[in-house]
């Protein structure tokens, strides 16, 4: 409101300031006239306040009515008035920008991590360990798991871990995009160790594999992604570089070498991945003579396709960037460019020129002329599950070892025996030896000395004891050396 | 002078007045907005929170991160057992993707988008456009016309989400005239480098929510309304209806039709024959002179009046009207850019889909037309 209708009595109408003096005298010519008379003022006032309360009981309302948000009311209404102004429905790629260097961590290239899982809640930690180590820029991966047929707590532990990597504090932790896709294929074959590696289950096993791989890369590939890489759960040991090392060699498709550690017994270690392997003439001529949809599978005797394979030419001294052309290769830790999957190339779900899952997709690769692959030399470990061969023969050796060990108990508490029942013929004669030299020296010395021959006595007493003692725990020792010199001719 | 001023001063009606508008304006703005329906709804509900997310959903255009921290993407489950693709798809809400390998813009074919019946929330459309100059007018014709649709055009016409790649290969051939396309020789080169293009669009915007894939070719420029439901009606994994063409018959001046795709057939002896003698990379083509494959063609069984849901098991299809159900894709049926039993691009994918257990089934007297050039 302007001042100007102010009845204020210290007001001045004019505007203008007057001297301070109090007593000044003014004849005031621009008097102030009330226009209205008193009561029609307060009227008036009296409407305002009451216009003013009314107002605002009914903001009041508005604020405290149940459903009704404060929200559109600072946003004037505009941006919340309608999602569809915040909803953005139309999206653009450019995929030539999207088609992976050697040096994809400095140009933000994404990569697409995924993992097929399948009961693996035993391996989750262990996989997760891994994720919080890799030196990749973690907000520029993306991960996506394919929860299938799993019967333990796989599902809810790996959604607990994903929130947890998520919510770390570190802001250098928590990934890109995360999906967990869940799908049953209807699981026809055991998964436990025996089983899965068994010859006869093989093709049916990989070709449904592949089909949860395909499941997975068609429900997570997006047209940013500029490359792809597929990891098992179950590797035990990898470089924290791992993404970086396969990046810089710009291959279409890469990968490792992949063994295993292995208990002492069984050699210490051992060639795991038999999948990635270099084509030979021998099996060529083989994959003619089988039907259509016959599988070849390597590592077993059925099929000898003598193939040079990565695993068997590893050289733990060799130089871990030397590069091997490959034929087929195996899905422990696939690096490839996303262009590689865009254009078609997948796990074959059924037999693709005599092979299928990630041997087929190195053959398909191959065929679209791709280039395909492995490190010898740089290895990463899986981990060692001991196979029903294995767990019979460490339990063998373990009962031998317990066999062994209760034999000496009953050899040490037979010669226990023996001790405690005949009274020891040493002690006897050394006593009697002290007996006889006593009488020798009491016969040589004074009387006096008998005193100090009784504590000689005594001592003597317990000196044999000790001998015993010692005697056993040295044959308890040299048992274990047998027994290893045992396991390795064994070996041998 | 007088009376306005004391009217403005006293009277209480200009306040009430006021009151009374602020209130309306209050009440306006806290009121639901009027577009709520049912459809709006579900398309916020399926928006994602990020631009990460499956491009076959709308997302939220993030506000301002506070202290430009970046909020990680949360962890999403795709629940791939409650993806169906059923005879009834509006009725169980499935989604359905049209793909669309964009050389040149029709304004035909958008039109004839924008007819389709089906429920536009459950669509969504994806083009691949390769990267030349014809490449980019096409582009810029598209954005535009997408601009109409998605943001001014009623919310009824507007698609639940929109995906345009731009193809990170050249094609082929510089020229992409019909007489050129069709040359015997180009043919090879020219569906391996579709394939390539197929096969990049498929797989980055297939996503994890998709039930059916419609290719439709961005020359088909005249479909039956309902072609989505009538195709899904079938309940098959790949069906193709018969792909026709008008044209101004030369003597009569009349427009007539004539069968167009030559893609779509039952095998024969003599074709697996031809196959057998030739090199694991030469491919069995169809429609021309020098190889007579005697395959019995879906555009020939075509007859005027008959049933329209007569159905035919078919050995090789074509893409320019394709409805396929996503698993078929998720299992690895793809458009071969290679030489795959002597067929490529969707003759191979007809063959790879059977690999996996799959058939393919025709509508010879279902009609759906390309454009005249």
């Amino acid at each position: 409101m302007l001042p100007r209708h102010h009845a204020k009595s210290d007001a001045y109408s004019n505007g203008y300031p007057r001297a301070k003096e109090k007593n000044t005298y003014s004849i005031s010519p621009h008097r102030f006239q009330p226009r209205a008379s008193p009561p029609a003022l307060r009227r008036r006032r009296q409407l305002l306040i009451r216009l003013a309360l009314i107002l605002g009981i009914a903001l009041f309302a508005f604020f405290v009515w149940p459903g009704a948000s404060i929200l559109p009311l600072l946003s004037f209404g505009f941006i919340s008035s309608g999602e569809e102004f915040q909803l953005e429905t139309v999206r653009y790629y450019d995929l030539s920008n999207v088609q992976g260097t050697a040096r994809g961590w400095e140009r933000e290239e994404r990569i697409l991590l995924c993992a097929p899982l399948r009961d693996a809640e035993s391996h989750l930690r262990m996989f997760f360990a891994h994720l919080h180590n890799f030196t990749y820029p973690h907000h520029l991966i993306d991960l996506a798991f394919l929860v299938s047929d799993s019967k333990d707590r796989t599902l809810p532990l790996l959604s607990e871990l994903l929130e947890d990597l998520q919510a770390d504090e570190d802001p250098k932790m928590p990934y890109g995009e995360i999906s967990i896709i869940e799908k049953d294929f209807g699981q026809k074959v055991n998964q436990d160790v025996e089983s899965r590696h068994g010859f006869a289950a093989q093709a049916s096993r990989r070709k449904l594999m592949a089909q949860a791989r395909n499941w997975l890369l068609s429900a997570a590939l997006r047209p940013y992604h500029s490359w792809v890489y597929w990891r098992d759960v179950d590797v035990e040991t990898a470089p924290f570089t791992i993404l970086e090392d396969l990046m810089r060699h710009n291959k279409d498709v890469i990968v490792p070498n992949v063994w295993r550690p292995l208990p002492d017994w069984l050699g210490g270690e051992q060639p795991y991945d038999l999948n990635s392997w270099q084509e030979s003439e021998t099996a060529l001529a083989l994959a003619d003579t089988l039907d259509e949809d016959a599988v070849i599978v390597e590592g077993y005797a059925e099929y000898a396709t003598w193939r040079p394979h990565l695993a068997y030419l590893r050289d733990p001294y060799g130089d871990p960037d030397m590069e091997m052309d490959i034929d087929g290769v195996g899905g422990v830790s696939i690096l490839a460019k996303a262009k590689v999957f865009r254009s078609g190339v997948h796990f074959p779900a059924f037999s693709f020129e005599k092979h299928a899952e990630t041997e087929g997709f190195g053959k398909m690769a191959k065929r679209m002329q791709y280039s395909v692959v492995g490190l010898p030399h740089y290895t990463i470990w899986h981990l060692y599950e001991p196979s029903v061969d294995d767990i019979r023969h460490m339990e063998e050796m373990e009962d031998e070892r317990k066999a062994r060990e209760k034999e000496e108990q009953e050899k040490m508490d037979r010669m226990k025996k023996i001790k405690d029942q005949f009274a020891d013929p040493n002690s006897q004669w050394e006593k009697d030896k002290t007996d006889i030299q006593n009488e020798a020296m009491k016969e040589k010395k004074a009387k006096e000395k008998d005193q100090t021959s009784t504590s000689k006595d005594t001592e003597a007493m317990q000196a044999p004891a000790e001998n015993t003692d010692m005697k056993s725990e040295t044959k308890v020792e040299a048992k274990p050396e047998t027994k290893e010199s045992k396991a390795a001719t064994e070996k041998e | 002078m007088g009376p306005a001023r004391v009217l403005r001063r006293s009277s209480p009606l200009t306040i009430v007045v006021g009151v009374v508008l602020c209130i309306t304006i209050f009440v306006f703005l806290l009121s639901p907005s009027t577009a709520d329906t049912a459809a709006s709804k579900e398309r916020s509900a399926k928006a994602a929170s990020n631009p990460l997310s499956p491009p076959t959903s709308p997302f939220r255009k993030q506000s301002e991160k506070a202290n430009g921290k970046r909020t990680p993407p949360p962890v999403v489950h795709y629940k791939m057992n409650n993806v169906t693709s059923t005879a009834d798809p509006v009725g169980n809400r499935e989604t359905v993707l049209i793909l669309t390998p964009l050389a040149r813009f029709y304004q035909d074919y958008w039109d004839n988008l924008l007819k389709l019946t089906f429920p536009h929330e459950l669509i969504t459309l994806a083009f691949i456009i390769p990267k030349n100059r014809e490449g980019n007018s096409a582009t810029a014709a598209l954005q535009e016309q997408i601009t109409k649709t998605q943001k001014l055009g009623p919310e009824k016409n507007r698609f639940a989400s929109i995906i345009i790649e731009r193809q990170d290969f050249d094609p082929p051939l510089s020229s992409q005239s019909e007489a050129e396309r069709h040359k015997m020789e180009n043919q090879k080169a020219r569906r391996a480098a579709m394939s390539k293009a197929r096969n990049s669009l498929l797989f980055t915007t297939l996503g994890p929510s998709t039930s059916w894939v419609l290719w439709l070719d961005s020359d088909i420029v005249e479909t039956p309304p309902t072609l989505i439901q009538d195709l899904a009606s079938h309940n098959k994994e790949i069906i193709v209806p018969n792909c026709f063409q008008r044209f101004i018959d030369t003597k009569t001046k009349k427009w007539d039709e004539r069968a167009y795709d030559f893609n779509s057939w039952q095998d024969s002896e003599e074709a697996l024959k031809l196959g057998a003698e030739m090199g694991p990379d030469d491919i069995l083509l169809e429609g021309y002179a020098g190889m007579a494959t005697y395959r019995t063609l879906m555009a020939y069984m075509y007859k005027e009046g008959a049933d329209i849901r007569q159905t035919v098991p078919l050995d090789g299809v074509g893409g320019t009207a394709l409805l396929v159900k996503a698993e078929v894709h998720r299992d690895g049926a793809m458009f071969p850019p290679f030489s795959f039993y002597h067929l490529i691009e969707t003759e191979g994918f007809a063959k790879m889909a059977k690999r996996l257990g799959w058939r393919a089934t025709g509508l010879p007297n279902y009609k759906v037309y390309h454009y005249n050039e």
